[in-house]
């Protein structure tokens, strides 16, 4: 291996220390009203934005989704699960998922980010391998922007973890902007 | 063959030409509304550069505690000199176990080294899953951009390439159907993949976990179906602490594509449940970057392809004629320290408007690093492969230092004072025959006379 290589060379032809900077968040405090900035955000990346309730959940799903029967569900929020899942699951079982329904821990206002942790997913292919996805996540768990973010999340385990925004989507094919490339065709967020 | 020989390759097809001139200026204005959104952008550019600056000076420490905390987490490390190095190992990984198929999301670090080829020979499929890198890949031809892999291609070619390899229908190059059936293609192959195979965006030293960005969710397709992950970074890709990627995040997708973030942010710190994660540190030259005072800089880059969109040149040569993998500003301030001989004619494909060092997220002086491997070329080059004619061109601004200096520190010099001369001369085929937009101002000789009368 060349570890020691590597490393050797590294310390050989880097430069005189300098120093980390502090980041001095004063510089990026904005006043806005976060939900309206998250929601705003939400639909520009693409994805659908709901206020409701606890209670409504399934009623605005089924409103939103009429024809899904391969339904995931990891939260007890939601009750239109028809597949159950545990973290044993095989992902490949999931190709014929119509809609998963996760939590999310935690939005940014600043680009319609959620975070949707290993856990609040079950099975990690989840949120990806869907055809569509609902997130459901608290209004006041949005923060500001991904400094915050990150504050936020620091006191976690960390295995794995991803901020969603919006729907997959490409450009590849002449700057042609399509959604659904290869993870969910839509994104529906539920803010409770 | 040097660049301007293959830019008017490019420039044959006009009407293409002036379509991926547009396309691309449209990203960079979509990025400037996107920057101007952003309370603090600048201050957030200044501190990408400080914290990468402070990367590079520490590099060896950080990637100690990098490997270290990932080994906590039960992550593989694996070092790699170079290209060959790399290859190998990912073979190795692959033989443990027992893989004949493999998928793979961007990572323009195995395009560095070749890694296709290099198994293919060794019949293992590779499948790019990126779709730009996918139609690349169909085309056997390196991606043109590093963000927009494909940029160079019309939809109806992408048509044309798809009926022949998928099997699809004619559609005249319609974007809906043509990604629609390579959704369905892809989403075979990674239903059937051993590994997944990934680039690194961020690595963060504090934790040992990393960060993948995409927006099409290849890269998490990929690796949540697949056995094991192999992620493989250039050693240049660390940063000290978590709390960090909340500075490149806001910075990198605005400045590629103008989004306020990439779809998918995807953390990876441990592997899945009875699957392996590894991690491949690549130096492949970089250590040597590191040792040039002048260039070091360019191992800032997030690989946000900002430099590409603005450069005039680029937009009217195309990502193949500079002939690197990282083509465009970036490319022609790295390829250099590759190998000086073969990339010579780089430094020269710019007109140093200095609309690069504008954009660039992480503040480096690409513009500056041109001029100064002018200055190595023209000396170390006895026989300079770049056209005496070309210098010419350019000398009077080259040869005055001082004034290059003031060209190249204000925003608002960028296409309204470059010399027309410059861009318009018969042997920069990039300027043939189309008039770059419109500035208005002092031309290019008033302002000189003005200067000269000041200095
Ligand atoms: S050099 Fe700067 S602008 Fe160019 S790709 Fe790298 S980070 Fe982006």
């Amino acid at each position: 291996m060349s570890r020691e290589a590597i490393l050797n060379s590294v310390k050989k032809n880097k430069p005189e220390l300098l120093p980390l900077p502090e980041i001095n968040e004063v510089k990026f405090k904005e006043d806005v009203d976060l939900k309206e900035t998250f929601k705003n955000n939400v639909a520009l990346v693409g994805g659908n934005i709901i206020e409701t309730t606890v209670a409504s959940i399934d009623d605005i799903i089924k409103a939103q989704y009429p024809d899904k029967t391969n339904i995931v569900s990891t939260t007890n929020k939601s009750k239109l699960g028809t597949i159950s899942v545990d973290k044993n699951t095989d992902p490949h079982t999931l190709e014929h998922i119509d809609l998963a329904i996760v939590e999310g821990e935690l939005g940014v206002s600043e680009n319609g980010a959620i975070w949707v942790t290993a856990s609040n997913s079950v099975v990690r292919a989840l949120p990806f391998i869907t055809n569509d996805l609902v997130i459901i996540l608290n209004k006041k768990s949005i923060c500001l922007h991904m400094l915050d973010a990150y504050k936020v999340i620091d006191n976690r385990e960390r295995n794995f973890g991803v901020f969603i925004s919006g729907p997959s989507k490409t450009a590849d094919i002449e700057q042609c902007l399509v959604v659904g490339a290869h993870g969910a065709m839509s994104l529906s967020v539920l803010l409770v | 063959m040097n660049h301007a020989k293959r830019a008017t390759e490019f420039n044959k097809d006009e009407a293409k030409v002036n379509w991926h001139d547009k396309a691309l200026w449209y990203v960079r204005e979509k990025r400037d509304k996107s920057a101007h959104n952003v309370q603090g952008w600048e201050y957030l550019r200044q501190l990408g550069s400080e914290i990468k600056a402070n990367v590079l000076s520490n590099l060896d420490e950080y990637l100690i505690q990098f490997e270290s905390n990932a080994k906590k987490n039960g992550v593989h490390v694996h070092w790699a000199a170079n290209a060959q190095e790399h290859n190998e190992i990912i073979q190795s990984i692959l033989e443990k176990h027992n893989a004949k198929k493999v998928v793979k999301s961007k990572s323009m670090l195995t395009e560095e080294c070749h890694l296709n080829p290099f198994l293919e020979d060794k019949g293992i499929e590779v499948i790019d899953t990126d779709l730009g890198e996918r139609i690349v890949q169909l085309a056997e031809e390196p991606p043109s951009h590093i963000v927009l892999p494909a940029i160079h291609k019309t939809k109806e070619e992408v048509d044309v390439l798809f009926q022949e390899h998928l099997g699809t229908k004619p559609s005249q190059g319609n974007p809906e159907y043509l990604v629609s059936e390579a959704r369905k293609h892809l989403r075979d192959k990674f239903l059937n993949a051993d590994v997944a195979i990934t680039g690194v965006n961020f690595a963060v030293a504090e934790t040992g976990g990393f960060v993948v960005c995409t927006n099409e969710g290849n890269a998490d397709m990929g690796v949540h179906l697949a056995k094991a992950h192999i992620a493989c970074m250039g050693i240049e890709k660390i940063i000290p602490e978590e709390k960090h990627l909340g500075v490149f995040l806001r910075l990198l997708a605005r400045s590629a594509t103008g989004q306020p973030i990439t779809t998918y942010s995807s953390h990876f710190n441990q592997a899945e449940e009875g699957k392996e994660l590894h991690i491949v540190i690549v130096d492949n030259g970089r250590t040597e970057q590191l040792s040039r005072e002048d260039f070091r800089a360019s191992l800032h880059c997030i690989r946000c392809g900002a430099c590409m969109n603005t450069c005039p040149i680029y937009r009217r040569s195309g990502g193949h004629s500079y002939d690197y993998t990282i083509p465009g500003p970036i490319g022609s301030i790295l390829s250099p320290g590759k190998d000086l001989k073969k990339h010579s004619s780089l430094p020269f494909a710019s007109t140093l408007c200095g609309s690069c060092s504008n954009v660039c997220p992480v503040k480096i002086n690409i513009h500056e690093q041109l001029y100064k491997w002018r200055q190595v070329i023209v000396k170390e080059e006895k026989q300079p492969i770049v056209k005496k004619s070309i210098l010419k061109t350019a000398g009077m601004v080259l040869s005055k230092p001082k004034l290059y200096k003031i060209a190249g520190k204000s925003a608002r010099f960028a296409l309204k004072h470059a010399p027309k001369f410059m861009i318009y001369n018969k042997l920069n085929a990039w300027g043939k025959a189309r008039d770059l937009p419109e500035v208005k101002g002092d031309s290019f000789d008033e302002w000189y006379k003005k200067r000269k009368k000041n200095e």
